[in-house]
């Protein structure tokens, strides 16, 4: 398929399996699902290069009957393979005998929203500029320093579409496509081994790799000497960008997401238009932003993509809904149905079930620097430049979690002073929330898919 | 198929590669979901396609198709030769491997179970998920939510190369859980869980001890124990780390450290290491692609997605780093035997090392002398899982536990994470008790390279370890 006639196509195929679906059951209701996605990757370490070129293509089914729902997805969007997952999923639908009294139906037609920003130069990137970028990005690692002792990289190119079509009149399809790029670098100094990454992503420019290895070296060399906080005790602890963003998505990333709301694991269920944070915190999820990489016209059940104001100056305002959850909860779809892709989707999304997920979150900048937010704290603090490991083994119930901070730095005096040892940061994401002391002015898009600044809060728990 | 990926392999070695994998699967995935009264998801994946490895100059490139034609199969060929190509120029290390003989596959290979899930109606697997909710909401308190879960993968994996092997073998795994979510007096969520999986039969789940009941018992009966929990105090302890949580360390904070790849490009704290003592002599660790399962638990996987034998691979033996997990791939570079390891979540990737079974050994304490030489200090129980990082540095979050003081235990523990650096902790491990049980199941898994999640089978005995940190409450 071409990218320019992708969503025809994909649309076409869709009406030809909704007449087909009809057919075998014209009392239930239907919602058929196709992806498209062409990727190209390659990656090279020390020398040692996989490379990935290939086509992934699927669809899925989901078929209603008096309040029974079930869903089917098979590989493939030949017309055989969606007869395939039409079939399965009106078998499951006829040997079952649960209900769901909740489900209404499947999501009414809708002018769609607008795709995010494009550009072709992407459709043209092959395999020999991927590889090229890639080999760029370990040059620059390894020229920086003789400490740098193992670079790694990877360089990748996707687009494609999807089309979503039901029995209720609803046909729509969205296209997209990015490209990226990572570099990290491991210094080591006898025993010590430090290691940073620096990464570009983008739908509307092609990747800029140039200066990318050196800062992941550089960062990498800056942990170099680490010392031990030799301390267990409760201090603030300043976020820059990636690491916040981390926080962010395994907090309200999660617990704003409407299943979670209606099915009493939010803790924030029951807390709409309360202070849920410090004033100084704006929340958006932003389906409609025109370079987040989960932007598109529709969502994944062919809803509108929307921006959604999830905290306004501390006080929760809204949660993320698709239709089936926002019906139970008495309120309108936000446009935020996913089968996941990015961050932390399936490699094949047509597998996944719809589901509630962010789009595009992002977090509204503060005035402060982050020098002048460091100079900012009278105690002992620390500072995380990278996500800590762990933080997304937490509990949306809980909001309790404990990470390991390997790339941090303590804070003392106002300055920063000496990189630590690996540091375990523990405590309530929700009262970290309340206790967040400082939002910097410092705006940065993720790879999480939030764009946040540094964040700062205090009353965690940092051993070390 | 077979014919196909033949074709697809002959057409590699005739574009110029040097060495040619084409492998086939075609996969059934089913995922009940019930969430207090009601069902969500009611899932049926069918998941077929492609995958070929070009092999030239010392670099691999690799392509999938899911649509089964000779025009598709022939261009994903094309592809992945073309990738090969390409990246044989960049490569500096070369990954090459020596040709050994052909490899048949024997009906036998794929484990026998007496209850297939393919056999049973989804009535059947509805009414397990039904027993194991309403059981433990009849064990719990002040419930806010419940969910049953069930879950099977199985079907056909189909494997040739240059060397004319043909590798024919089904898989399957079946997985039931239980999580049940309660509020307490002041209003916090706690959590309680259970479930039982592996490649198993529908038969395990009428075995004591993994029924429905009494896997919703557990789950309902651990989440009210929680209601009454503390948390856990912040600093560095001694440990008793429950089975589950120390399959967890097994493979987060080592195994992965041990994977071929890792090691021969030099990422992994173990690169050059072999026969060095890293840890105590209580501790061993295992990779077992085919564990007695009958006895232990577990997954099965006879071969790798390369064709490769299973192994049973003790890669730390008292203590003594021995031996890495690898590719073909791999295991040519650094001197080393094949392990069987090379597998890819599915059709959508290529093949990279990753572990089958990893486990602690089992040791010789029995429980109560394992309380009694923890004397005081925290047993921690379950996980929700864990990561580690290129320098040794882990955390994994064990999901309950009690504080224990001289050998006795008191009070409940919330779920806390614990972390370390692998290599020091390795030189704390004390004990390990003797009992062993392998867990597996189809929600969850293992990520790495963006593969995720592979199931995987971990597990191990009880493990005393000391100077263990806890990201709990500072005091």
């Amino acid at each position: 398929m071409e990218y320019e006639n992708l969503k025809n196509e994909l649309l076409a195929l869709v009406d030809t399996g909704l007449k087909y679906a009809r057919t075998v059951d014209n009392q239930a209701e239907f919602e058929l699902y196709l992806f498209y996605r062409n990727r190209a990757m390659v990656n090279i370490t020390q020398g040692m290069v996989d490379a990935t070129d290939g086509i992934i293509e699927g669809n899925a089914t989901r078929v209603a009957k008096e309040n029974q729902v079930s869903f089917a997805s098979s590989s493939g969007i030949s017309i055989d393979r969606i007869k395939r997952s039409i079939n399965e999923a009106t078998a499951s639908l006829k040997s079952l005998s649960v209900k769901d009294e909740r489900f209404k139906g499947f999501c009414e037609p809708k002018k769609p929203s607008k795709e995010g920003a494009f550009t072709d130069e992407i459709l043209n990137i092959g395999k020999d500029e991927l590889i090229s970028y890639a080999n760029a990005l370990i040059r620059e690692g390894k020229e920086c320093d003789k400490k740098i002792h193992m670079v790694g990289s990877s360089c990748e190119a996707e687009w494609g579409g999807f089309a979503i079509g039901n029995t209720r009149g609803l046909q729509e399809a969205s296209r997209s496509a990015v490209n990226s790029c990572d570099v990290y670098c491991i210094a080591v100094k006898g025993n010590e081994r430090r290691t940073a990454y620096r990464y570009d992503i983008s739908r509307e420019r092609l990747i800029a790799p140039e200066g990318l290895g050196e800062k992941a070296a550089q960062k990498a060399l800056s942990l170099l000497g680490a010392k031990k906080l030799d301390k267990t005790m409760t201090m603030p602890t300043i976020w820059t960008p990636d690491a916040a963003a981390a926080y962010l998505y395994a907090s309200l990333g999660q617990s704003a997401r409407g299943e979670y709301v209606v099915e009493g694991r939010s803790p924030l269920a029951d807390k709409l238009e309360k202070e849920v944070a410090s004033s100084m915190l704006t929340v958006i999820d932003d389906g409609q932003n025109p370079s987040g990489f989960n932007t598109e016209a529709v969502d994944a059940e062919g809803h509108p993509q929307q921006t959604v104001t999830l905290i306004e100056n501390g006080k929760l305002q809204s949660f993320l809904f698709d239709t089936y959850y926002a019906r139970i909860y008495g309120t309108e779809s936000s446009g935020s149905c996913s089968r996941p892709g990015r961050p932390f989707g399936s490699a094949l999304p047509y597998e996944t079930s719809p589901m509630v997920r962010p789009k595009n979150m992002e977090v509204r900048p503060g005035s402060n620097s982050l020098d002048e937010m460091i100079s900012s704290v009278d105690r002992q603090a620390v500072l995380i430049v990278d996500m800590p490991i762990g933080i997304f083994h937490s509990d949306v119930a809980t909001g309790e979690f404990s990470a390991v901070a390997s790339s941090a730095f303590l804070i003392e005096e106002g300055e920063k002073k000496w990189p630590l040892q690996p540091i375990s940061v523990a405590g309530s994401f929700y009262n970290g929330f309340k206790n967040l002391i400082d939002v910097g002015n410092d705006l940065e898009k993720t790879l999480l898919t939030v764009d946040t600044p540094t964040l700062a809060f205090d009353g965690f728990s940092v051993v070390g | 198929m077979l014919d196909n990926l033949r074709e697809c392999v002959q057409l590699g070695e005739k574009l110029g590669a040097k060495f040619v994998e084409a492998r086939y699967e075609d996969l059934v995935l089913r995922a009940l979901q019930r969430t207090n009264d009601v069902w969500r998801d009611i899932i049926l994946k069918s998941r077929a396609g492609i995958g070929v490895v070009c092999y030239y100059g010392g670099a691999s490139g690799y392509s999938f198709t899911s649509t089964a034609n000779k025009s598709s199969m022939e261009a994903s060929v094309s592809r992945a030769f073309k990738m090969a190509k390409g990246s044989a120029k960049a490569a500096t290390l070369k990954l090459d491997f020596d040709r050994r003989p052909a490899i048949k596959s024997r009906k036998s290979d794929t484990l026998s179970v007496k209850d297939h899930p393919r056999s049973e109606d989804l009535t059947y697997k509805t009414d397990l998920v039904n027993r194991a909710v309403d059981t433990a909401r009849e064990s719990g308190a002040n419930i806010s939510n419940i969910t049953g879960r069930y879950g099977e993968l199985y079907g056909q994996k189909l494997f040739t190369n240059s060397e004319g092997s043909v590798i024919d073998w089904n898989f399957e795994l079946v997985d039931l859980r239980c999580t049940v979510t309660s509020k307490t007096v002041a209003g916090h969520l706690v959590n309680g869980a259970d479930g039982a999986g592996g490649t198993r039969g529908l038969e395990y789940y009428k075995s004591p001890g993994t029924t429905p009941e009494d896997i919703g018992k557990k789950a309902g009966s651990n989440a009210k124990e929680q209601l009454k929990a503390k948390a856990c105090p912040a600093g560095k302890f001694r440990t008793l780390v429950e089975n589950r949580l120390a399959g967890v360390l097994a493979h987060e904070s080592f195994g992965h450290l041990s994977e071929g790849d890792f090691v021969a490009v030099g990422g992994s704290p173990l690169s050059g290491k072999l026969e060095t003592r890293l840890g105590t002599r209580n501790a061993t660790i295992v990779d077992h692609g085919t564990p007695d399962i009958s006895d232990i638990g577990g997954l099965w996987l006879p071969y790798d997605d390369q064709g490769t034998e299973a192994n049973k691979t003790t890669i730390l033996d008292e203590g003594i780093l021995k031996h890495y997990l690898h590719s073909r791939g791999t295991a040519n570079y650094l001197k080393q035997k094949p392990t069987g390891n090379c597998r890819a979540i599915h059709f959508g990737f290529i093949p990279i090392p990753r572990m089958t079974n990893t486990y602690f050994d089992a040791g010789n304490l029995t429980k109560e002398e394992a309380l009694e030489l923890l004397d005081t200090g925290v047993y921690a129980i379950q996980s929700s899982g864990g990561q580690v990082q290129a320098d040794g540095s882990f955390v994994f979050k064990a999901i309950r536990g009690y504080w224990v003081e001289k050998g006795e235990i008191k009070n409940p523990l919330r779920e806390v994470s614990l972390s370390g650096n692998i290599l020091n902790l390795l030189s704390n491990v004390e004990g390990a008790t003797k009992d062993l049980h392998l867990y597996a199941g189809y929600f969850g898994g293992c990520g790495k390279g963006g593969q995720a999640p592979l199931p995987c089978g971990l597990g191990g005995p009880e493990l005393i370890v000391d100077d263990v940190t806890f990201g709990g409450q500072a005091g």
